[in-house]
């Protein structure tokens, strides 16, 4: 594609989420979700796996843009006020809160987020599944007080529950994001009513970890399981990128991944959610298990492969590789710094 | 809130049910899309009709100028689809599963 049509969906994209994230008028914020899904489509490419997807992703992301429209106009009616912090009406709380969670890929509205993120490119699905994710928690951090916390657990706990059990049969790597997309989000949503601040910072080290699982899938093309089994041998340091990631998406201690699951519990058992936060943080087991599968294949074993199959050859790196380490140690070492996430509220 | 606001309210979930289940052609959720997209504007416009907020007037042009723009690409799509399917049958989406 041109450099000048590049530069304009770029721009429009950047332009539709600072819109949305700064705006108190409800349309400038729908205005800015508008322009993010018009922008994104043109990005695709021509192959018939991509057009499928950005037709599916059209219309989940239409059909979420009128439903919160409705719950705009209805709320207009009913209090007769346009601002974006103050979504009184329950009916239209409760529209805004499925039109979001539509937009964001929640179970049960998540099965576009699998086969999207499978028919584009993986620098594509990268800004689908970080920055399209950026508006739509804006607004639900904006509207947190007014929000129906049923829905929401039922949202969360769906979505853990869908993002564990649904990655664990893929052997597509874009798949497998997008299932760890889904189980990510219901933990961001399940603490925006109680700390909305938490929400953010679970989308910070969520969005860090999956910029760095896919600008590191990107240097070597992989999106198989069968090619990361061959990744050792083009660059050794690319599992280990790969294995502290995954680690970290996993949430297990000394990463930086903990931290939000580690806040996320401690706010739900503050306010005697013992069993939600139980059930989240046995379903995120359910992630762990087929992260473990990714780096079994990649760094722990010598993955199985035939005699005649190719192997990916070492060369001298030709591509630029500036984002990952800073990525990494982000998405690794940041646990330490917990107090002061904790005290940016 | 009028009595006619039922009616459009019911006319917005018609075309919203009609953009969920659909049979077999594309085009017939595109077109359930504008059928939402018209109760809306109706809908906005009662609104500052009835309570005289004529400074927001320019509300339902915007909605407007959006949604052709989304129906322009909808049918970009839909133009594409049929190119490499021939037709634009929802059951020959079925490229990328499991």
């Amino acid at each position: 594609m041109s450099p000048y049509v590049t530069t304009i969906l770029t721009l429009s994209l950047f332009i539709g989420t600072c819109l949305t994230i700064f705006s108190e008028h409800w349309f400038t914020a729908w205005m800015g979700l508008e322009i993010n899904t018009l922008a994104i489509i043109p990005t695709t490419p021509k192959n018939p796996r991509a057009t499928e997807a950005a037709t599916k992703y059209f219309l989940t992301q239409s059909t979420a843009s009128m439903v919160m429209m409705f719950a705009i106009i209805y709320n207009a009616w009913s209090t007769n006020q346009w601002t974006l912090m103050q979504l009184s009406d329950n009916w239209a709380s409760i529209a805004m809160t499925l039109a979001l969670a539509i937009k964001l890929g929640l179970a049960p509205f998540h099965f576009w987020v699998p086969e999207v993120t499978q028919g584009i490119p993986l620098l594509t699905g990268m800004i689908l599944l970080t920055w399209q994710k950026l508006a739509p928690t804006a607004i639900l951090f904006q509207i947190a007080p007014h929000l129906n916390m049923k829905i929401l657990i039922m949202l969360a706990i769906l979505s853990t529950l869908v993002g564990g059990w649904g990655g664990l049969n893929q052997t597509h790597l874009r798949k497998i994001l997008a299932y760890s997309s889904i189980a990510h989000m219901g933990w961001m949503i399940i603490i925006v009513q109680i700390n909305p601040t938490l929400t953010i910072l679970s989308l910070t080290i969520y969005i860090m970890a999956t910029l760095t699982m896919f600008l590191t899938l990107n240097l070597s093309n992989v999106t198989k399981i069968k090619s990361l089994g061959g990744l050792w041998n083009k660059s050794a340091t690319t599992t280990i990128i790969i294995l502290l990631t995954l680690l970290s998406l996993g949430g297990l201690p000394p990463l930086t991944g903990f931290m939000p699951k580690w806040l996320i519990l401690q706010e739900l058992i503050n306010n005697n959610n013992i069993m939600t936060a139980t059930l989240m943080a046995l379903s995120a087991l359910l992630n762990l298990f087929f992260y473990m599968r990714l780096i079994y294949a990649s760094s722990l074993t010598m993955f199985p492969s035939t005699n005649n199959s190719k192997m990916q050859w070492y060369d001298n790196p030709t591509q630029i590789t500036m984002l990952i380490p800073t990525t990494t140690v982000i998405s690794s070492l940041l646990l330490p710094l917990t107090p002061l996430f904790i005290t940016l509220s | 809130m009028l009595s006619i606001n039922i009616n459009l309210i019911i006319a917005f979930t018609l075309a919203l049910i009609g953009v969920l289940i659909y049979r077999s052609h594309l085009i017939s959720t595109l077109l359930c899309l504008e059928g939402i997209i018209l109760s809306l504007f109706i809908l906005i416009t009662l609104l500052i009709t009835h309570f005289h907020i004529f400074s927001i007037s320019i509300t339902p042009l915007i909605l407007l100028v959006f949604s052709a723009c989304e129906a322009g690409v909808g049918l970009a799509l839909l133009v594409k689809i049929s190119t490499t399917h021939g037709n634009d049958y929802v059951q020959n989406l079925n490229l990328l599963q499991c």
